[in-house]
């Protein structure tokens, strides 16, 4: 037998959509396959019709070891042995390290739960996986990459033949990536089959055997990750020619418009960071996750309180003591976590955009519905968002369209230096470009952008000047022409070079 | 990091006990009555009734859901228990239809939320007027007399001197903690509150979880139905009005989140036994009830602050 | 998806089904009620009577003496509760009023609420009369009669038993219902119209506000007698008399009583938890009502348009000629 899972002429339809129009999927035991595609392409879909999350439509068949798979819920596939491990899902923050991991599948003694056993061999699975908690602690207390690590040893726990995982890295540091990878290869080696949905392309080379690629809810085609290479896959996922991945505009770096000096924060996590960035730049913070680049940003933003050090807009000293202090000076943040800080989910796209800037969009008093609409088509234009119309909610909007609304918020406010944090987590390929295009218009007019990402390519590709973080104190920088990736990534693992 | 946290994340978490503690010498000095044993045997009757609705509760809301319709149950079933209660059937008779009664509530309740898809808020507070109708309209309006002996000596009499009413409490506690904190049951119960779509995908019968805990919540409206009518000897349509607020109270003055997912049984014993307490030190003192309603709110408020403040500083 | 759409329609059907029931109930009640009627249809009033609610004993008692009242004289009664909402019952008589009701028959909800719904049925025609309670100076609000139990000679009532019982000195204390009700107010103002002449009796504890409530005046009054020596208990209503009836125990030597004179008190007055209770009988209230509406319909007057209906002091001497 060749396949350990074949999926035949799948279609879905929901309402007024079809998102899969019968594609088809090929899993050998022992790869690592890719599924790629930009978002909205159907891999979650697939996924999801897998995990018996949703049913699929009339016709076509899913084989499973040869056999027909018949599933209605998440529990039957994963007595079957498939496990998915998700990229949206939070765990269980109020329930400890073991019992997340023995969720749903509680091991007992006597009928009750053997608290002991679980205790047991969630130290076992911990160690092996080389994470160092306790199985007591509860997620909450926990990183957002430790709580990620938990979920697939979650998947790993169950000795599933195939183990999907929905972009497993987008919140891990690079050195938890390589255990993630230690883990994939020792899988590979039993047997397991792993479904691997990601958008890091240099992932998918290091890490993939075959890939499978979707657009639009087609089947494009399948093919060796060793016979492909990076433009051949962009081309297919994105029907055309991608040739530059990072476009820079070129822009004029004039005088200094933002500086922090000896910036610390109330809780520590920031230990005295000063930089500035000037007229025309992009300033980008390299790190690894925990490195307190967030939690600078989110300090000088007002969003927490700091005990010492003093920020400067355009030469003036100002004195944050919540965000309205700074913006008022022309300050914008994008967070890092758009659905928790960044949209009204519930809400339109004009809704959404008109938030930040609603002063401006008032007449005599009160909110100009018009004016709000017309200024919100003008952005939906100018950041090339896809959605249906104004009034369409946001949640139902692709990420990478989402991140755009965010962007578009506070454009509108028309502010002079922009902090965007992780700006690209999560979304296709396509968005990603757009996104770097807009931010190189920016600098073009004259405003300043400083970037945090975890992805050193963008970063190298993107910026004009990296500072890299280490335990919340600044330990480099780097200018564009001594970029390189072996330089950040010294830098952010360790203060003493 | 985990040693030093020890002592103050120790007094943060226990908080309302030390709250409760502090309350009772606190009235004990004011009162020295408050203290003798008779006294106590009162805190314990007037603590079970809600107490027994705080656990039924506590199940729900570490579900994730809320239930407005516990008070108007207690009504219901208390009025089906004192009119099979005059000495016509065994006791066990009113004990099981009672029971039962609320167990329909509660799945009725637990349908419309987890396959209806309605807010728990809703489905109960439609319940919770559809019930007292049905109480009311069971009894025609008037409250229920003649109920029979034994049936009243089942609130009236003590075991050793423990009110039996407080020995149902007990059990009821134990049961409850028991099956919480070691069954593979009362596990799910927590992963449903603490993230439901975690729960689902990890193949958790979530709809039978949310149902369940509802179900149990109207057992034990039920039962505190059927001593209801035992206590105060009369079956009373309008009986029990806003228990559910109590309830809810004792849970979230003893650690239960309203979000879901975290709540320990131990401390909606506090609870209850705080709001009681309260209540019973208050009218030992003479305080007038206009006066009462302001301390219980303030209390019940600066309690529940304290505690999150108190948690929050951990984190 | 679909499915569950379905199951939540069908728990809204269900819902509706059930509240559909109920109604039908009461729609048998008026079709029973125009059945007393129809004999004379033609000829017969239409007479409405709005309650306060119909959830206790006391208001059940006045529903079915109208009824039978109604049934007697020959008059088309519909009988409808304002569930204790003024805005209910307000929006009740303005309905009675265009459906052409002859008369109006009514227990304010809120003594002052209902004064200007009152003078427009007036204005309308309707002879529009207060039961149980009367609207605040209701006669410049072109209602007609009162016809109800004074709740102030109730409490002096009430007081006077128990002053007698103790010798005129003891201590005491007071459970009332919800503060701001107007009927208890009156109650207790009759309680202090009697407390005046005996110094000696003394309230060692505030009143308690305990709802109408059994089971809230049973835990009160558990706690009391663990710190205070009570001689008498007086309370509002029966409910709360059961309640501390229950706390102290069946012949404690305490002087418990009530006022309404209900089946729960009556039992609790026969095994010896209660002394004694003020039988209100709204039932006559209800009927001298009826009466007088029909006198005034037929063009007639009423010699007196305050009509009290006397209370009497019940307890175990006398509880079985009421029961």
């Amino acid at each position: 037998m060749e396949y350990i899972l074949e999926m035949k002429d799948i279609s879905k339809t929901f309402p007024g959509v079809k998102a899969l129009d019968h594609v088809q999927l090929q899993i050998r035991p022992g790869e690592v396959h890719a599924l790629m595609g930009e978002n909205g392409a159907g891999k979650s879909t697939l996924m999801k019709i897998l995990m018996g999350i949703y049913t699929k439509d009339e016709g076509g068949e899913i084989l499973f070891n040869g056999q027909p798979y018949k599933i209605s819920n998440p529990k039957e596939a994963m007595d079957h042995g498939v496990a998915m491990i998700h990229q949206e899902l939070n765990p269980i923050l109020d329930m400890t390290v073991y019992e997340n991991i023995f969720v749903g599948r509680e091991l007992r003694k006597h009928g009750l739960v053997d608290n002991k056993a679980e205790i047991e061999e969630a130290q076992r699975l911990i160690e092996e996986c080389g994470l160092h908690v306790s199985p007591k602690e509860r997620l909450r207390n926990l990183t957002v990459a430790q709580c990620q690590l938990i979920e697939i040893i979650k998947a790993i726990s169950i000795n599933a033949k195939v183990i999907i995982m929905d972009e497993p890295t987008a919140a891990i540091t690079e050195r938890e990536v390589e255990l993630l990878f230690g883990h994939i290869r020792r899988l590979k080696e039993k047997g397991v089959a792993i479904i691997y949905i990601s958008h890091r392309m240099d992932e998918i080379f290091t890490i993939c055997d075959r890939v499978s690629v979707y657009r639009d809810g087609q089947y494009i085609g399948s093919g060796d990750t060793k016979d492909l290479d990076e433009a051949q896959l962009i081309k297919m996922m994105v029907g055309r020619e991608i040739t530059d991945v990072f476009p820079k505009l070129d822009a004029q770096i004039g005088e200094k418009i933002f500086e922090a000096k000896d910036i610390v924060r109330a809780d520590n996590k920031v230990k005295g960071v000063s930089f500035c960035v000037r007229k025309g730049e992009i300033l980008g913070i390299g790190g690894l996750v925990g490195a307190g680049r967030s939690e600078l940003v989110e300090g000088i933003f007002g969003m927490h309180e700091l005990s010492g050090g003093e920020i400067f807009v355009k030469g003036k000293k100002v004195n944050v003591h919540s965000p309205h202090d700074i913006i008022k000076e022309g300050v914008a943040l994008i967070t890092e976590d758009r659905k928790v800080t960044g949209l009204n989910l519930s809400g339109s796209v004009n809704d959404n955009i008109a938030m930040v800037a609603i002063q401006k969009l008032v007449t005599n008093g009160l909110y100009n519905k018009n004016k709000a609409r017309s200024a919100s088509m003008e952005y939906i234009k100018k950041l090339n968002i896809k959605t249906p119309s104004g009034d369409q909610i946001v949640g139902n909007l692709s990420g990478g369209n989402q991140q755009k609304v965010v962007i578009a918020k506070w454009l509108l406010n028309d502010p002079d230096i922009i902090i965007l944090d992780e700006p690209t987590r999560g979304i296709d390929v396509g968005a990603k470009r757009d996104i770097y295009l807009l931010l190189g218009s920016l600098v073009q007019q004259g405003k300043a952008v400083i970037m945090i990402s975890s992805e050193i390519p963008e970063l190298m590709g993107v910026c004009d000047r990296i500072m890299v973080m280490c335990e919340g104190k600044l330990s480099g920088e780097v200018t564009r022409d001594e970029f390189s990736q072996e330089r950040i990534m010294t830098l952010a693992s360790a203060i003493e070079v | 990091m985990k040693k030093t946290k020890s002592a103050k994340a120790l007094i943060s978490e226990y908080f309302i006990f030390v709250i409760f503690i502090a309350l009772v010498i606190v009235l004990t000095c004011l009162k020295p009555s408050f203290i003798q044993p008779s006294n106590l045997v009162n805190i314990l009757k007037q603590a079970s009734i809600n107490g027994i609705l705080a656990f039924g509760m506590m199940f729900v809301i570490i579900a994730g859901g809320f239930d407005m319709s516990v008070g108007s149950t207690v009504a219901f079933a208390g009025i089906l228990a004192a009119m099979l209660g005059q000495g016509q059937y065994p006791l066990i008779v009113p004990l099981v239809i009672a029971m039962l009664a609320g167990l329909a509530v509660g799945v009725v309740n637990g349908v419309g939320v987890a396959v209806g898809d309605l807010p728990p808020f809703i489905m109960t507070l439609g319940t919770m007027t559809a019930v007292r109708g049905l109480a009311l309209l069971t009894s025609n309006g008037k409250p229920i007399t003649g109920i029979s002996q034994e049936y009243r000596a089942v609130a009236a009499n003590s075991i050793a001197g423990i009110p039996m009413l407080a020995i149902f409490l007990v059990i009821v506690i134990l049961i409850c903690s028991f099956v919480l904190a070691k069954t593979v049951y009362g596990r799910r119960v927590y992963a449903c509150g603490g993230n439901l779509q975690a729960a689902r995908v990890s193949g958790i019968n979530t709809t039978l979880i949310r149902i369940s805990t509802f179900a149990i919540a109207g057992l034990l409206a039920g039962l505190s139905g059927f001593l209801m009518t035992s206590r105060v000897t009369i079956g009373q349509p309008t009986a029990a009005e806003s228990y559910e607020m109590d309830a809810i109270t004792a849970c979230v003055v003893g650690g239960v989140s309203m979000s879901g997912g975290v709540g320990k049984p131990w401390g909606v014993v506090i609870g209850c036994l705080l709001i009681t307490v309260i209540a019973n030190g208050l009218d030992i003192m003479g305080v007038s009830s206009h006066w009462q309603k302001i301390v219980k709110g303030a209390i019940i408020v600066l309690a529940v602050l304290i505690d999150v403040k108190g948690k929050s500083k951990k984190n | 998806m679909s499915k569950k759409r379905l199951l939540a329609m069908l728990m809204a059907g269900a819902m509706t089904l059930g509240v559909a029931t109920g109604c039908g109930n009461t729609a048998t009640n008026d079709a029973q009620n125009s059945d007393a009627g129809t004999d004379s249809t033609d000829g017969a009033y239409k007479i409405a009577l709005i309650q306060q609610h119909q959830t206790n004993a006391f208001q059940i008692a006045v529903s079915e003496a109208a009824e039978a009242k109604a049934e007697e004289m020959g008059v088309d009664l519909t009988i409808l509760s304002a569930d204790q909402d003024a805005a209910t019952q307000i929006s009740q008589i303005e309905q009675c009023v265009s459906e052409g009701f002859n008369a109006i028959l009514f227990e304010p909800v809120d003594p002052d609420g209902l004064c200007d719904a009152a003078k427009s049925a007036a204005d309308a025609g309707v002879v529009v009369i207060n039961i149980i309670s009367a609207c605040t100076d209701w006669e410049n609000y072109g209602i007609s009669a009162v016809s109800y139990g004074d709740n102030v000679k109730a409490g002096e009532t009430e007081m006077q038993h128990v002053a007698d019982l103790l010798d005129g000195k003891g201590n005491i204390a007071i459970l009332t219902g919800p503060s701001g009700d107007s009927g208890g107010l009156q109650r207790m103002e009759g309680y202090e119209n009697i407390l005046k002449n005996y110094p000696d009796m003394v309230q060692v504890v505030a009143p308690a506000d305990c709802q109408w409530d059994t089971a809230s005046a049973q835990a009160t009054v558990e706690s009391w007698l663990s710190a205070y020596d009570l001689d008498a208990i007086i309370c509002e209503n029966d409910g709360m008399a059961v309640g501390a009836g229950n706390a102290a125990g069946a012949n404690s030597g305490i002087v418990i009583a009530g006022v309404d004179g209900t089946p729960d008190g009556f039992e609790a007055i026969k095994d010896g938890r209660i002394t004694g209770t003020v039988s209100q009988n709204g039932g006559a209230m209800a009927a001298n009502a009826i009466e007088a509406a029909v006198t005034l319909l037929d063009g007639g007057t009423l010699e007196e348009n305050v009509i009290i209906t006397d209370n009497t002091w019940i307890d175990a001497s006398n509880v079985a000629d009421y029961e």
